[in-house]
């Protein structure tokens, strides 16, 4: 159980450290850089807990494409100072920071107080443990949640045309076609 | 990583040895470049510094250690000093997921006054079970590397080799994981010792034996081919060098970088190249399986012993990807580069609906076939 | 009674993890005022929600949980892509991305 847990401190101490990079640094492609470590950090804790596909597709969406897409664009734009990196009013970020203190303590309250948490077990696509589950995640999706699968397939076709008509350039390289 | 001491230490030693084996390659390469060129071109290519200019390697690396380290001046520093160990990360730990031979089983023995063993080493650095997600995962960082070293050098060239560079990685990306789709759909599993498994023997249709191995390629002729050609442009190499060309971007991204620094790029690079031809051995060409009229792994075994048939196959398999790496330097001398628009049709327009047909068509026929 | 078991890892240590980092994604969203690095804290608020997902799958063995991660990082990449557009056409007018340009936002 040793080694689960030290593995388990050395991912969280990942994540957080280059979570709270994204926050505290000024320099928005260095928090890009950052983000791409945390989420190399929370496609560990997926492989970790057996869920090696998803690791797998963390690691290739978010961030070899979504974070590459963020750090392009970033570079596209060179800026050279930013202008209130951070938000000003004193009272209105002691409020933020207060909400989300409360948040984050309500939710780790909540989690400890209710210790004994009882899971709810269906027969429902039991997961054998210690296996990995790409194949029944496969057939869930195919079978119980191929309606969401289709609507995600259109959304995604509407998101690439919508993207493409906000930022294209008028009269560009392409223009007569 | 292993039960007891023994297992963990031969493990260790294992990723060591695989993670040498990448970083070695690339001088063998870097002279197989230089004379593959000088016969394409007709001239004579390095020949004075040791036998077939051999040794002009270790002159090479003497150089490339002891060059005077230049580094611009900026405050990106850390950028830029990671940029090239960036580079190294992701073909490490994809060639690594990759099976290279047979797995050797170790009988019971005695060692240190105690008994060891029984043992299985897997002839790769780890096992994956969902083996290609993982790498074109792990593969698909190698973008950062080069925008990291385009960010770093705070130079306008390099600024744009490096967007060149990761927009023609990620718009192949697509491609690449597409044109794979077909093979996944056929074998029916990502695991990578299941496909090259599948692989063994005589190709067999309805019934029919085919004089053909029973191969991936002679399933996905389109896929292989589409294969082939996202590879060439996830590598960055000509015909889809982009960022480095030199007639517009002096050197692209590592127009900042010299020394070791240079070459670590070099590694990555080649290392990008090895991962490329184990995976297109892997699912296209049977993995280190030979041939059904040779002998099979079985016959191997039981005639030569498990460790003898484990190197007897890794010696096919670096075969095969001997091959391949031939060809990347063969196209590399022969064909043109391609303009950057011709690049994003090529992409877009024309390698994804290519293999989203195979992908339709390849799972029309399977689930035809099957039920 | 509060205990805390530091060595037994479980589902609750998961979920401790999975709101300090939604809070601290909360916080890039309400202290920055850069769009893009607000955009990279609504997607770590995001994987803050894929952690709890996995950890209750892996805890149920239940697999369902999983399939709804694989649809929110497709939402994710969705919403970047358009949040990128958006970014780029205010960058082309302003030559910055300040969140608080976007009161010129009209039609």
């Amino acid at each position: 159980m040793a080694g689960d847990s030290i593995l388990f401190y050395a991912l969280s101490f990942l994540i957080i450290y280059f979570a709270l990079g994204v926050l505290m640094n000024p320099n928005p492609i260095k928090a890009a850089f950052n983000l791409v470590l945390a989420m190399v950090g929370v496609a560990g804790v997926f492989f970790h807990l057996q869920s090696g596909f998803l690791g797998g597709v963390q690691l290739a969406v978010y961030a070899g494409a979504v974070m590459v897409l963020f750090v392009m664009v970033l570079m596209i734009f060179d800026l050279k100072k930013e202008r209130d990196a951070f938000s000003q009013g004193f009272l209105g970020n002691i409020g933020k920071l207060l909400a989300a203190g409360i948040v984050v303590s309500l939710v780790i309250n909540n989690v400890i107080l209710s210790s004994d948490l009882q899971l709810a077990t269906s027969n429902a696509a039991k997961a054998e443990s210690g296996r990995d589950t790409t194949k029944i995640l496969a057939d869930l999706i195919f079978t119980e949640y191929v309606f969401a699968f289709e609507v995600l397939g259109i959304l995604l076709l509407l998101v690439a045309i919508g993207a493409v008509s906000i930022s294209r350039i008028k009269g560009g390289t392409h223009a007569d076609s | 990583m292993g039960a007891d001491l023994f297992e963990i230490g031969v493990n260790t030693a294992k990723l060591l040895v695989i993670f040498l084996m990448m970083v070695q390659i690339v001088p063998l390469l870097v002279w197989v470049e230089r004379r593959g060129s000088a016969y394409i071109q007709n001239r004579f290519g390095p020949n004075r510094v040791g036998p077939l200019g051999l040794t002009q390697l270790l002159a090479d690396a003497v150089k490339f250690i002891f060059k005077e380290e230049f580094i611009p001046d900026k405050n990106r520093r850390f950028i830029f000093y990671a940029a090239p160990v960036v580079a190294l990360i992701p073909g490490a730990l994809a060639f690594a997921a990759i099976p290279l031979s047979i797995p050797i089983s170790v009988e019971t023995f005695e060692l240190f006054g105690q008994s060891w063993g029984p043992y299985t080493f897997l002839f790769q650095g780890y096992e994956v079970g969902i083996g290609i997600v993982f790498v074109l995962g792990v593969s698909s960082l190698g973008a950062y590397a080069l925008l990291m070293a385009g960010y770093g050098s705070s130079n306008k060239y390099s600024m744009f080799g490096a967007l060149r560079a990761s927009a023609q990685m990620i718009s192949y990306e697509l491609a690449l994981g597409l044109s794979l789709v077909g093979i996944l759909l056929i074998f029916n599993t990502f695991d990578f010792q299941q496909i090259i498994d599948a692989q063994k023997g005589q190709m067999v249709i309805a019934g029919n034996a085919l004089p053909l191995p029973n191969w991936g390629i002679f399933y996905q002729p389109i896929g292989f081919i589409l294969f082939v050609i996202a590879v060439f442009a996830e590598t960055n190499r000509l015909p889809f060098d982009l960022p480095e060309a030199e007639s517009e971007l002096v050197a692209g991204y590592h127009t900042e970088y010299g020394g070791i620094k240079m070459n670590m790029f070099y590694i990555g690079e080649y290392g990008h190249m090895l991962v490329a031809s184990g995976l297109m051995v892997t699912f296209y060409f049977g993995g280190y399986n030979l041939p059904w009229f040779l002998p099979q792994a079985e016959e191997l075994i039981a005639s030569y012993g498990n460790v003898m048939a484990a190197v007897i196959l890794h010696l096919v398999f670096l075969a095969k990807v001997g091959l391949f790496l031939w060809i990347f330097v063969w196209v590399r001398w022969t064909i043109p580069r391609f303009r950057y628009d011709q690049l994003m049709d090529l992409g877009w327009k024309t390698m994804l609906p290519w293999a989203l047909a195979n992908t339709i068509i390849t799972a029309i026929v399977v689930f035809w076939m099957r039920s | 009674m509060l205990t805390v078991d530091f060595v037994n890892i479980g589902l609750n240590h998961y979920l401790i993890l999975s709101a300090i980092v939604f809070v601290i994604g909360m916080l890039t969203v309400l202290l920055r005022r850069n769009l893009i690095v607000m955009l990279m804290g609504i997607e770590l608020m995001l994987n803050a929600v894929n952690i709890t997902f996995v950890a209750f799958s892996h805890y149920n063995q239940l697999v369902n949980g999983q399939v709804m991660v694989f649809f929110v990082m497709t939402i994710a990449a969705a919403e970047a892509g358009v949040g990128l557009a958006i970014c780029v056409s205010i960058f082309k007018r302003f030559k910055e991305v300040n969140i608080s340009l976007f009161e010129n936002l009209r039609g």
